[in-house]
């Protein structure tokens, strides 16, 4: 497929050539990040859907390339269904469009920092005899390609779907559609990550960008499981958006008036004529803007970020005094220690500061009000207010509070992991005669880190909603959740803090840790049986925290053997 | 020595935000000299060899090579060096023979010569054995190999290494130490950047030293040697202000009290 694209991009070479472009560069600066795109794994959506289906994910590049351009067919053929969905085929588009141009967003806004902001053109291309126009184009044009595959393989259900919906005539114009939708997605693109450029500091560029596709994908996730529950679909079957003036401001508007005004004339009025003349233009002056105006800035500050040294940061830090602040206080506290005081700390910042897994395990802080919000609001047919009374008066609670695990999961199955797991061969070549003490260290830092500021805020909300009498259950159900981190900690988790490569777990675990689940799903049941026996509750806490206690001396006995089996079971 | 210099630098000053760099720098280097360039970290060395491979196209002064000035002409002078960074950048997911295809390619060559050199620079190095394996799994070393075969690929008439040496073995640093010396006979000028005092002192002509963005030492090792102390280790830490090693090494064992 590339091939037949760098030969359909070289009838243009004549036209580039008199524009003062060197095509024998442009080729080649081309052939070979296409070539390395196949190469490369593969990021957005494949990691994502990876992770929330909890199923291990294949390094194998070529078939993860081909797994990613079904999964793009797969999402696009979701997406058609919105063409049948409404009664006026014009919001159907405009949802189809919505939804389109928000997922190829999505993906572009993943893919841009690894495939444009590769800073190591900068010390290959740059030297070499390649004039400023050759490069800009070759990246604007890499981009194109990388986008057409994308939006063409996502595009391509709704292509056909549109064909039974509105004719065969609105299949070619379809077409266009989708390209005009793309071109503004770049657009788009494009700009906010100028503005992201502009506003704040390179380093801190690659973390804005990372928390954007954090909440990007909390949104998603949410609109999935939640919209179906909080809103009627056959009310919205006959939602007309269009009688909203303000609409017209949303660009899928523009894009679907196209198809409104060619092949529906007489429904359109001046306003979808207007619209579709915008949805036709707009993203041709566009790509201009983009190539005139945006990418040159672009490059430029791209060469800053990578030729800077730094070093006129140095020396305002070099003033400050290293302080002890109340994270030495609190690490000296809980794990006192040396071996456990310096895994504490070292899970601490490296966990607060790591990109990789905070993209990873932030998600799962949002997962756990989603879910309760999916399944509490369950029952049909009533209105909001009496979903909510229902909630309150039932034992709701006890889900959510057990619904904290998914955070205590998701941190402790990636805190071993890391890209630069190569950095962890200190606890290999220092003195550790336990390292079960630099693991202890580790768990009590997830668990003060996260799970308990998590569980305080799940705690402040269920007494607000429910009442103080939930304190005791509130109490159990927490002992009981870390009880079931120890078990993930000591089945599950035996790396040391970041020290093993992002790699496919082992079959084997994944029994054991559905058996762990099941286990705590019982208790969590048994629990919400006995929940009105309030003594009881409070006297079963004591087993628990005892549980607790003699597991946890357990894992910190663990002994370098151990630690090595389990890593060789990876 | 011929008269007219290869690369004449005049006036060169480089700021970051406020900070200047490079203050009012002028060298002029004569074709098949070996420069070593030396100096302490933070001193303006990479930012010199950066204005010099295009890399930093905004400075002020005039940077003129091979009687083109920098400025105007930056794609004609590109053509006529070679560089291989600090920092081993390439595209690792690449086999060597496709990386070197890649780069011979920017320098406008044609595929019958250039696949041949490039086979025959990497059997040369070495490396024939890896031709078509991907450089992810090249150990530091090898790679460095590649990024030297890239340096001099197009044949060019200035090479910039940048710590050239870096990961390589004994071996290895024997080969590149006499390949430096025998393309100055070939009459290509070298700009070579180091920390390591030893090599520089065996392979240079011409020893430049920067401190805090100037140049204080310029001469043939001899004449440095004469003026200043008896190894070029012993110059450097003397010329950039670190006269008494003592004091430091006496504070590190004072530490352990």
């Amino acid at each position: 497929m590339d091939k037949m694209l760098l030969k359909f991009i070289s009838f243009f070479y004549p036209v580039l050539e008199k524009a003062g472009v060197n095509t024998a560069q442009l080729n080649e600066i081309l052939r070979v990040k296409l070539l390395m795109d196949i190469r490369r794994p593969k990021s957005a959506f494949a990691n994502r859907r990876a992770k929330t289906t909890k199923k291990p994910k294949a390094a194998n590049t070529s078939t993860s390339s081909i797994r990613g351009d079904i999964g793009l067919v797969i999402i696009g053929c979701l997406a058609s269904v919105l063409l049948f969905l409404f009664k006026m085929p014009m919001v159907g588009q405009i949802a189809y469009f919505s939804m389109f141009m928000i997922l190829l967003a999505l993906t572009l806004v993943s893919d841009f920092t690894t495939v444009l902001i590769d800073t190591r053109d900068q010390f290959i291309i740059i030297p070499r005899p390649v004039d400023d126009r050759t490069l800009a184009l070759s990246r604007f044009m890499h981009i194109t390609i990388y986008i057409t595959r994308v939006a063409l393989l996502q595009g391509l259900p709704g292509m056909i779907m549109i064909g039974f919906v509105d004719g065969i005539l609105a299949v070619p114009l379809f077409f266009i559609q989708i390209i005009e939708a793309t071109l503004l997605c770049v657009l788009l693109i494009n700009v906010l990550y100028f503005i992201l450029m502009r506003s704040t500091s390179a380093q801190r560029f690659k973390d804005v960008i990372s928390y954007f596709q954090i909440a990007i994908s909390i949104i998603i996730f949410a609109v999935y499981y939640l919209v179906p529950r909080l809103i009627n679909i056959s009310v919205l079957r006959h939602t007309n958006i269009l009688a909203y003036k303000w609409v017209y401001v949303l660009p899928p508007v523009w894009i679907a008036s196209v198809n409104e005004v060619l092949l529906h004339a007489s429904r359109a009025n001046m306003l979808i004529v207007f619209s579709a003349a915008l949805g036709l233009i707009l993203p041709i002056i566009g790509v201009w803007f983009v190539a005139k105006v945006l990418a040159p800035g672009f490059n430029r500050k791209l060469a800053m970020v990578a030729t800077s040294d730094g070093s006129s940061n140095s020396i305002a830090n070099t003033k400050k005094q290293y302080k002890t602040d109340f994270r030495d206080k609190l690490a000296n506290l809980l794990a006192p220690d040396p071996i456990e005081n310096a895994g504490f700390k070292i899970t601490w910042k490296l966990a607060a500061r790591t990109r990789e897994f905070k993209m990873k395990t932030f998600p799962a802080f949002a997962y756990v009000p989603i879910y309760f919000i999916y399944f509490a609001f369950n029952n049909a047919g009533q209105t909001l207010s009496e979903k909510y009374e229902q909630v309150q008066k039932g034992a709701g609670y006890i889900f959510l509070i057990y619904l904290t695990t998914i955070v205590l999961s998701s941190v402790l199955q990636n805190v071993s992991n890391s890209g630069k797991y190569k950095s962890a061969w200190v606890y290999y070549a220092l003195p550790i005669d336990t390292p079960g003490k630099i693991l202890a260290g580790m768990y009590k830092a997830i668990i003060v880190l996260y799970f308990l500021p998590y569980c305080l805020v799940v705690s402040i909300v269920t007494v607000c909603i429910w009442g103080p009498l939930t304190i005791n259950d509130l109490i159990l159900a927490f002992s009981v959740c870390t009880m079931y981190g120890m078990f993930m900690a000591l089945f599950m988790v035996k790396g040391l803090p970041f020290s093993q490569p992002v790699i496919v777990k082992a079959r084997g675990r994944m029994v054991i840790s559905l058996l762990i689940l099941g286990l705590m799903v019982g208790v969590g049941f048994g629990h919400s049986f006995l929940r009105n026996w309030e003594t009881l509750i409070w006297l079963l806490i004591i087993p628990f925290l005892l549980g607790n206690w003699l597991m946890f001396h357990h894992y910190k006995k663990q002994s370098w053997d151990d630690v090595e089996a389990a890593a060789a079971d990876i | 020595m011929s008269e007219t210099p290869i690369i004449q630098i005049r006036n060169l000053s480089k700021f970051y935000d406020d900070k200047q760099v490079l203050k009012d720098l002028s060298i002029d280097i004569f074709p098949g000299q070996v420069i070593g360039y030396i100096g302490p970290n933070g001193a303006g060395k990479s930012t010199t060899v950066k204005i010099l491979t295009g890399l930093i196209p905004d400075f002020k002064g005039e940077v003129v090579i091979d009687g083109m000035n920098l400025a105007d002409n930056p794609l004609e002078i590109k053509k006529l060096m070679g560089y291989v960074p600090e920092n081993a950048e390439l595209y690792d997911v690449l086999t060597p023979l496709e990386y070197l295809d890649f780069i011979g390619k920017l320098y406008g060559m044609a595929d019958p010569v250039l696949h041949d050199r490039i086979v025959k620079l990497l059997t040369a190095f070495g490396l024939d054995k890896n031709i078509n394996d991907r450089m992810d799994t090249f150990s530091k070393g090898m790679k460095q190999k590649v990024l030297l075969i890239a340096g001099i690929i197009n044949n060019p008439k200035i090479i910039v290494l940048d710590e050239p040496l870096s990961g390589l073995d004994a071996n290895a640093v024997i080969l590149v130490k006499e390949l430096i010396i025998r393309l100055s006979k070939e009459g290509k000028t070298i700009f070579y950047c180091s920390h390591m005092m030893d090599v520089v002192e065996k392979v240079s002509d011409r020893i430049l030293l920067i401190n805090k963005g100037e140049i204080i030492a310029d001469g043939t090792f001899e004449s440095l040697k004469q003026n200043h102390a008896d190894t070029l280790e012993h110059i450097f830490s003397k010329l950039t202000g670190r006269e008494d090693s003592g004091i430091e090494t006496d504070a590190i064992i004072n530490a352990f009290d």
